[in-house]
């Protein structure tokens, strides 16, 4: 018996053969020991299976069920943009440490060209004084003391014009004005 | 297992980078402490006046070595901060205002306002340890003075 026998053998025991394909194959079996044996046990286990097929109840209605299912589908939907704004942000934190080194890096340049440069184009200028006398009834004298670093502006009326006050003479400590 | 979003290296970077910033705030834009003091000058051994108080020696002996006057009283003074590119009045009397601006150099504009009227305005470069002294003559020989000085803590 070949395996194509076998094949119609096990689909005339499940009944799934038209009328005519049916009784020819179970002539065929009556006249066919070895075929009989094989139908036989074919319905053996057939019945085992059918007796013995363990059956899955769901604990809740299927409607329901279904729900969760579609409740879970939607949340992990929802889950993957919130993994991606996480990545992204992971990313940037790998380019802050060598962006905050290069930012580092040109400021200090930046104080260094300032700290080297402004000496050389602001240093007359920073000892420059500007004195100016806002009332035409006072007059002033300007004096800067070296010694103990002290920049002095003595005030006067004009039509009160005192002699000086400073010890020193003005003139020889710093620029009298 | 959780997972911080930035590690302490990365915290560690951005709070540098925040003192870095600081830092260049402070370097180009001068916030300043600053302190006026009233002073007057005599020759008497006392001060007529019982609210004058004695000023600190090392004031008094920089004074003596300038000016001519052997003694020098508090009358009043005043701290106050300049805020960077801004102003601040300095009341030191009735009479007398100071009225000082940060500018850009960095120096500083020192405007000397009498009874209300504007009278003398100097701008120069002020440093740690160098006093302005605006000064002028009083009654009985005496003189009055107003001294800045830049105060250490900005």
């Amino acid at each position: 018996m070949n395996l194509e026998q076998q094949l119609e053998l096990q689909a005339w025991v499940d009944g799934e053969l038209s009328s005519a394909d049916a009784t020819r194959v179970a002539q065929f079996v009556g006249a066919n020991a070895e075929a009989s044996a094989l139908v036989a046990e074919l319905r053996m286990t057939k019945s085992c299976l059918v007796g013995n097929e363990p059956e899955v109840k769901l604990p809740e209605s299927g409607d329901f069920y279904w729900s969760k299912i579609r409740r879970e589908i939607e949340r992990t939907a929802r889950a993957e943009p919130e993994a991606a704004t996480l990545s992204w942000a992971f990313a940037w934190r790998r380019l802050i440490a060598p962006l905050a080194g290069v930012a580092a890096l040109v400021f200090i340049a930046v104080v260094s060209i300032n700290q080297f440069q402004q000496p050389l184009v602001d240093d007359s200028a920073k000892n420059l004084v500007e004195v100016e006398n806002l009332s035409e009834d006072i007059g002033s004298i300007s004096y800067k003391s070296q010694a103990e670093n002290m920049f002095v502006v003595y005030v006067y009326k004009k039509d009160y014009e005192s002699e000086s006050n400073l010890k020193s003479e003005p003139i020889d400590d710093g620029f009298f004005q | 297992m959780s997972h911080s979003l930035f590690s302490r290296r990365t915290v560690r970077c951005f709070v540098t980078l925040l003192l870095l910033a600081g830092g260049a705030t402070h370097t180009f834009a001068a916030n300043l402490k600053l302190e006026a003091k009233l002073i007057w000058g005599t020759n008497d051994d006392k001060s007529p006046n019982p609210e004058h108080k004695e000023l600190d020696a090392a004031t008094k002996e920089k004074l003596r070595k300038v000016f001519k006057w052997k003694n020098y009283y508090a009358v009043n003074h005043v701290v106050k901060p300049v805020p960077s590119r801004g102003s601040n009045k300095f009341e030191l009397s009735k009479d007398c205002t100071i009225e000082i601006k940060e500018l850009e150099g960095p120096k500083v504009e020192v405007k000397l306002i009498g009874e209300g009227k504007e009278v003398h305005k100097t701008t120069l470069t002020i440093s740690q340890g160098q006093s302005v002294v605006y000064s002028g003559d009083d009654k009985n020989e005496s003189a009055w003075f107003v001294m800045i000085t830049e105060l250490e803590e900005k």
